[in-house]
């Protein structure tokens, strides 16, 4: 494994369409896909990250860069002067800022922070379309999603008399 | 639950795999908006109605707060089932309306996946229970603690893991009169009785031992903490003695004491301390209305039951009277772990406030006739037959 600074292990990360990515092991242990494969030892050299190309990979990495705890020399002495308040706070306007893509890059995402396990980043961009599904009507649903209503209209009524609160 | 979606049929959310929209996406939507998703296609409503699916989105729920719904005595009659949602992005929007509960007199006594026990006509002849789901709207009373001539007080409701059931513990008072040279004599055969949900038995005597005459004398004040698969109830006692928490073990059917921390007493009366689950230890805190602070204590070994304290939350009085104006009221709090961190709800007056552990305010309500529980609602959309056997 190479090594940048000291103490730092370097992880180096390959997308498939050949692009490399150095990156420090705790961002990379951020994913608990990664954790694992670190941890049973089978990270020697790079690791291929299959299915997420450079692009997204890219801005998977950018958001483990600003999630990893800050532990450290230089770590240590931000959260002595910083609030924790304050970081939590600063973490929710660049998240607000990192999830403003476009629904594929955002679907996207979704995939890469499923497959790598990164569950803060998974919530982040799943939430934006559980919102909405909850807050928007049937038909709004139907258009966002691209799926047809293939039921009778006497079925839909009656599925909706059946939780008719639900549609209220 | 792969299966759910057949080969080559349209994905349910072009551009992502079936597998992630119903593992990430589905699981986690409120049950509401789950049931409006039944009238999006045919493959929407198979996906989200089989039993593994439901499961796994009961499972996913979040835990909330109870924060409404008492309704003692009968002069609030404030029936609104509202829960605290802590996680809620929008400034005020923590408070969520559920449910509103039957038109009756009644209360929330336990809850349990997502079932609330309710009982009507409190402290009444006629006292009743039944159960209710609120994600589903599903009611049935439950005719067999609704005997006139058993008193039942419910000690908790759990889920029996070998069957499935959900049996319900109470406490019951059987008056029987007898007459003896024309004078009326009155015989007590007090024991606990459990009863499962759709159950068709009568209540089934499992005893009395003395440790639960020490419970009833104590249980208004607190609720069952399930933990490890039984039912603890923190004891508060008078100054003179220790205290205490009693275990009931829903696998062997008995109770047996544990040993809880020393709390102090202020004004001859113990702080109030109570239960919680903390990411799978037991946790107590403790109110101290003389130092109006929390301490927060932790078995870490459950089997030796040895408590080590862990931390001290300050109740910021000076700036909740400030707001609230000058109540001459006591304070009331419950906490929850979640997320890694401690929830803490403090109840005054009118006024709902959830303080961080610096004791700063993180979220303020007002609102009249306000009742903050103990009890957590985890929505169920699982459905059960005793809603159907109990009718």
């Amino acid at each position: 494994m190479a090594t940048r600074e000291a103490g730092k292990k370097m992880i180096m990360l390959k997308s498939p369409d050949g692009m490399e990515f150095e990156v420090e092991e705790a961002v990379a242990m951020e994913s608990q896909t990664i954790r694992k494969m670190i941890e049973d030892d089978c990270a020697d050299t790079a690791i291929l990250i299959p299915n997420i190309n450079s692009k997204i990979l890219s801005r998977v990495i950018e958001y483990c860069n600003k999630h990893v705890p800050t532990t450290g020399a230089t770590g240590a002495a931000a959260s002595d002067t910083v609030a924790p308040a304050a970081l939590a706070e600063d973490l929710k306007i660049w998240d607000a800022e990192f999830i403003k893509v476009n629904r594929a890059t955002r679907f996207d995402l979704i995939q890469a922070a499923s497959y790598l396990n990164i569950k803060g980043l998974l919530d982040l961009t799943s939430q934006t379309t559980i919102d909405t599904i909850s807050d928007n009507s049937l038909e709004e649903i139907r258009s966002f999603l691209s799926t047809k209503n293939d039921y009778l209209p006497e079925e839909e009524q009656t599925i909706r008399r059946e939780n008719q609160w639900a549609f209220q | 639950m792969a299966d759910a979606t057949s080969a080559g049929a349209p994905p349910l959310l072009p551009g992502l795999l079936d597998d992630i929209v119903i593992c990430e996406i589905l699981v986690r939507l409120p049950p509401k908006a789950l049931l409006r998703c039944h009238a999006v296609s045919r493959a929407w409503r198979r996906t989200t109605s089989t039993r593994d699916f439901l499961l796994a989105h009961h499972a996913r729920q979040p835990a909330l707060f109870i924060t409404s719904g008492h309704d003692y005595g009968g002069r609030l009659h404030d029936r609104d089932l509202i829960t605290y949602d802590h996680r809620a992005r929008a400034a005020g929007a923590q408070l969520q309306h559920v449910a509103q509960l039957d038109e009756r007199d009644c209360g929330l006594v336990a809850c349990c996946d997502g079932l609330l026990l309710i009982s009507h006509n409190m402290n009444r002849k006629d006292a009743c229970s039944s159960i209710y789901n609120p994600a589903t709207r599903q009611y049935a009373p439950i005719p067999a603690l609704c005997d006139s001539k058993v008193r039942c007080s419910v000690l908790g409701m759990y889920r029996h893991h070998p069957t499935g059931e959900y049996p319900i513990l109470v406490y019951g008072k059987n008056k029987e009169t007898a007459y003896r040279h024309e004078e009326e004599i009155c015989f007590y055969d007090d024991a606990c009785y459990i009863f499962a949900l759709g159950s068709v038995q009568p209540l089934r005597n499992i005893g009395c031992p003395p440790d639960v005459e020490q419970l009833l004398l104590h249980r208004e004040a607190t609720t069952a903490v399930m933990f490890r698969g039984n039912l603890h109830w923190h004891i508060d006692q008078n100054e003179t003695e220790s205290n205490m928490i009693v275990v009931f073990d829903t696998t062997a059917e008995s109770f047996r004491q544990m040993h809880a921390p020393v709390v102090p007493v202020f004004r001859n009366v113990p702080a109030y301390a109570d239960l919680f689950d903390m990411d799978g230890v037991l946790g107590m805190l403790s109110c101290d209305e003389a130092a109006d602070t929390i301490d927060i204590w932790v078995l870490q070994d459950y089997e030796s039951e040895v408590w080590t304290f862990k931390c001290k939350i300050e109740v910021p009085v000076i700036e909740i009277k400030a707001l609230c104006g000058q109540y001459d009221d006591c304070w009331y709090a419950v906490v929850m772990h979640v997320d890694g961190e401690l929830l803490v709800l403090v109840q005054y007056a009118e006024w709902l406030l959830q303080i961080d552990m610096d004791g700063k305010f993180v979220a303020t309500f007002h609102r009249q006739s306000l009742s903050l529980t103990k009890l957590q609602l985890k929505q169920t959309l699982v459905p059960h037959t005793f809603f159907l056997t109990l009718e």
